[in-house]
């Protein structure tokens, strides 16, 4: 994949950081994420970025896209970060188009231009109730039909899943012994039920229950019915790098926001910043940010090199962010004092999103487990 | 070192016993289910039960006999406190039983303890309290709400925040200014405000955790009789640091801190990664034990105030910092280890859940709303009732003598 260089990466860089600091402030995050407010999110925007060229930065080019790497992407997410911004990127551009991209068919990948303009979006739908962040427990049955399937079970809230045009489904074909197949499934399929709700970060999502949902045989991704287990491994890993990445931007502006804050309250005759102890923990913020932030980059350049480790790396890396966002986040609020607890300041929301990202796809301690069970296929 | 001046204490079991036999008696099946879910409960209900208690004098059990206690020593109050928090029943306010009311039965006048005491024994008064101000949080002395005297009154104007209970409450205990000419502590008295007064308006404050306790309380030209000063004009830090000193006899609440982990279990139990429940992870077991070992050097720190209070009339300085310190840590960790779990269902939070009789779709466990609440809430632990950098700079100062 021909990555931008170093010129265009800051020109790509400048320009979103441009569209949201002034197209997307704290305000504008408050009235998206009123649970009064029809979508939870900005369609308007959504398009913009699709004009921007943005939400094709990693697909490929016979989809409409820049085919750039994961970095570009990472790029985007760290400035969505920066804003809280609420859209879809990780159901959609990250998630639902990299199962498609990695398992569709020539003829499926067509579903990609539609991403990219900005007219179709996904939700994707893999977990389950008792999966926990494990990656492969699938118990939703695809029973083969005259026509197609027809998909019964229960998955997990999925962010998303409540406003996008189709839902990437995986299911087992046959019965629970069979190969993990992906599905798309229009949202209007008749047989699904939604339970709607939002995450603590203010983003939209829905559990989802399949009761004999028919789709033809063109809806599952792929020409055959091969086990997909190892992609859906890709699609989160992935999704890892995503939020890795997007937490990357909202530590760096929550942590100036903290560094701003203490320079202006005083208490005690002086500023807060003049107390040694505090200017420690901002200076602790901040290696704690740039850590998690060398961390993904390294990450990101493995995967866009195809680097014989890189899984590893992005797991290592969701670690060293998973630390820094708890540290960060809670630090953030802790040096706001009452203020950093109302509802008003931006940093709660700031530390609410730390939360997710830390947790997304799995924690710290989960990650940690992975790596200590890997059996050490990776080159030295 | 190791020198033990507590006594065990047989009436202690029987007391402990007719503590946990009033509860299961007397604390509604309804409250009691909202208690469990972390829902909301409103004004009349947490009134009813606090009169429940007042009925018993139970609210007011430390004070001495002679203001309407019932002498209770540290360790009575301790049982409980304990016994309460395990049945989770709605905590009580402490503004009144805990605060104003000492400061009323140690500086006040005879008709001011006569007017007010009642009220805060029996729990037909709600009190809030006057403290803290947009420029004065840490350094509270640095208050600038104004009382300047015109004849029989005082007129008020300024503005208190973080007041909790302000839009409930009936009366408040409030700091203000009475001489700005003065070193900062030498210009405060300690004035009670009738909420009803003209010129109040309260604004309430949404926190983190969308929930509603807080306000900020606005004085303009609010006429307060002097006669409700407590004590001499210019001599309310005193009685504010009276106060705090008192507050700080509180004991950490042993009995909600076990229920955190009783939570922290079941959902462990109840929650499954892979098709396995997560209590058999031994990462979550170790973690279980090593809250465990926390909790339990928490329960250790508060036996030894009980014994300094026993033997010393209050706390030490350091033991109670160190006290403070350690419990808020330990409910942040608790809690923390209770939304690792809660993230296996992506910490979905459905603050609608919190009001009782919505009848919407839960997502995920029923307890999820109120314990991610409950976590948001005590991000503020390390904060309110002085911060964990001040009790360090207390230690340092009081205890450390650096």
């Amino acid at each position: 994949m021909p990555a931008f260089n170093s010129e265009e990466r800051q020109l790509l860089h400048d320009s979103v950081q441009g569209f949201f600091q002034s197209q997307y402030n704290f305000e504008h995050f408050r009235k998206l994420s009123d649970p009064a407010h029809a979508d939870g999110f900005d369609r308007a925007a959504w398009t913009e970025y699709a004009n921007l060229g943005w939400l094709g930065v990693a697909l490929p080019e016979n989809a409409g896209g820049t085919a750039a790497g994961m970095t570009e992407l990472g790029i985007i997410m760290a400035a969505a970060g920066s804003a809280l911004a609420l859209e879809p990127f990780l159901a959609t551009v990250v998630l639902g188009a990299s199962a498609i991209e990695f398992a569709g068919t020539p003829a499926q990948q067509s579903l990609l231009s539609d991403i990219g303009t900005g007219s179709y979006t996904l939700a994707f739908c893999h977990t389950e109730p008792d999966a926990g962040f494990a990656r492969g427990y699938v118990n939703t049955i695809a029973r083969v039909t005259d026509s197609g399937f027809s998909l019964s079970g229960e998955k997990s809230f999925a962010l998303h899943a409540q406003a996008a045009d189709a839902l990437i489904v995986s299911a087992r074909i046959g019965d629970a012994d069979g190969p993990l197949a992906l599905f798309v499934v229009p949202a209007s399929a008749s047989g699904i039920t939604r339970k709607t709700a939002a995450t603590l970060d203010n983003r939209r999502g829905a559990s989802v229950t399949l009761t004999d949902v028919n789709v033809d045989g063109i809806s599952r991704l792929g020409s055959t019915d091969q086990d997909q287990t190892a992609t859906v491994d890709r699609i989160l890993d992935r999704a890892v790098m995503a939020v890795c990445a997007e937490a990357a931007g909202a530590m760096e502006t929550v942590t100036q926001q903290t560094v701003d804050y203490l320079t202006t309250r005083e208490q005690f005759g002086q500023p807060l910043a003049k107390f040694q102890v505090l200017q420690h923990r901002l200076v602790d913020m901040n290696i704690s940010s740039e850590s998690a932030r060398a961390a993904t980059h390294a990450a990101l350049i493995a995967l866009d090199e195809s680097a014989a480790d890189a899984q590893t790396k992005v797991w290592r890396a969701k670690v060293q962010m998973a630390r820094s966002a708890r540290y960060v986040g809670g630090q953030a609020i802790q040096l706001h004092g009452g203020m950093g607890m109302t509802d008003e300041l931006a940093i709660g929301h700031y530390y609410k999103r730390l939360t997710l990202c830390e947790t997304m796809f799995g924690d710290a301690q989960w990650y940690l487990k992975q790596l200590a069970n890997a059996d050490g296929s990776e080159s030295s | 070192m190791f020198i033990r001046t507590a006594q065990a204490d047989p009436s202690l079991d029987v007391f402990r016993a007719e503590v946990r036999a009033f509860l299961a008696e007397e604390l509604p099946g309804e409250t009691k289910r909202k208690q469990e879910l972390g829902q909301f409960i409103d004004r009349e209900e947490h009134g009813a039960w606090l009169r429940r208690l007042g009925a018993r004098d139970w609210l007011t059990g430390k004070w001495p006999k002679e203001h309407g206690g019932l002498d209770w020593g540290p360790e009575q109050f301790s049982v409980f406190s304990e016994e309460l928090g395990r049945a989770d029943a709605p905590p009580i306010v402490p503004f009144g039983v805990n605060m104003v009311g000492p400061v009323l039965y140690t500086f006040g006048t005879e008709k001011q303890r006569k007017q007010y005491l009642p009220g805060i024994i029996k729990h037909d008064t709600w009190w809030c309290q006057g403290y803290s101000e947009p420029g004065a949080g840490s350094d509270l002395a640095n208050l600038q709400t104004r009382a300047v005297q015109d004849g029989d009154n005082y007129v008020v104007n300024g503005q208190k925040i973080w007041t909790s209970y302000a839009h409930w409450a009936d009366m408040m205990f409030c700091l203000v200014r009475t001489d700005t000419e003065v070193k900062k502590q030498e210009g405060i008295s300690f004035l009670l405000i009738d909420m009803k007064t003209p010129g109040i308006t309260v604004r309430p404050i949404i926190g983190i955790t969308k929930g509603h306790h807080l306000n900020e309380v606005f004085f303009e030209d609010v006429r307060v009789p002097v006669a409700n000063r407590v004590g001499e004009e210019n001599q309310g830090w005193t009685y504010a640091k009276f106060l705090l000193g008192n507050e700080r006899v509180g004991v950490a609440d042993i009995g909600k801190f076990e229920r955190y982990l009783l939570s922290l279990q079941q959902l462990l139990n109840d929650t499954k990664e892979n098709g396995k429940p997560l209590a058999g992870e031994p990462e979550f077991q170790q973690k279980v034990a090593d809250l465990e070992v926390s909790l339990e050097t928490v329960k250790a720190l508060a036996a030894d105030q009980l014994s300094a209070a026993r033997r010393d009339g209050s706390p030490t300085l350091m033991g109670a910092a160190a006290l403070k310190l350690r419990s808020s840590e330990f409910q942040q960790d608790a809690l923390q280890s209770i939304m690792d779990v809660l993230a296996r269902h992506s910490l979905v939070y459905q603050t609608d859940a919190l009001h009782p009789g919505w009848n919407g779709d839960l997502v995920g466990p029923d307890e999820m709303a109120g314990l991610i609440y409950e976590h948001l809430y005590r991000r503020a632990a390390t904060i309110y009732g002085g911060s964990s950098e001040v009790q360090k700079n207390i230690i340092a100062k009081g205890a450390l003598r650096l």
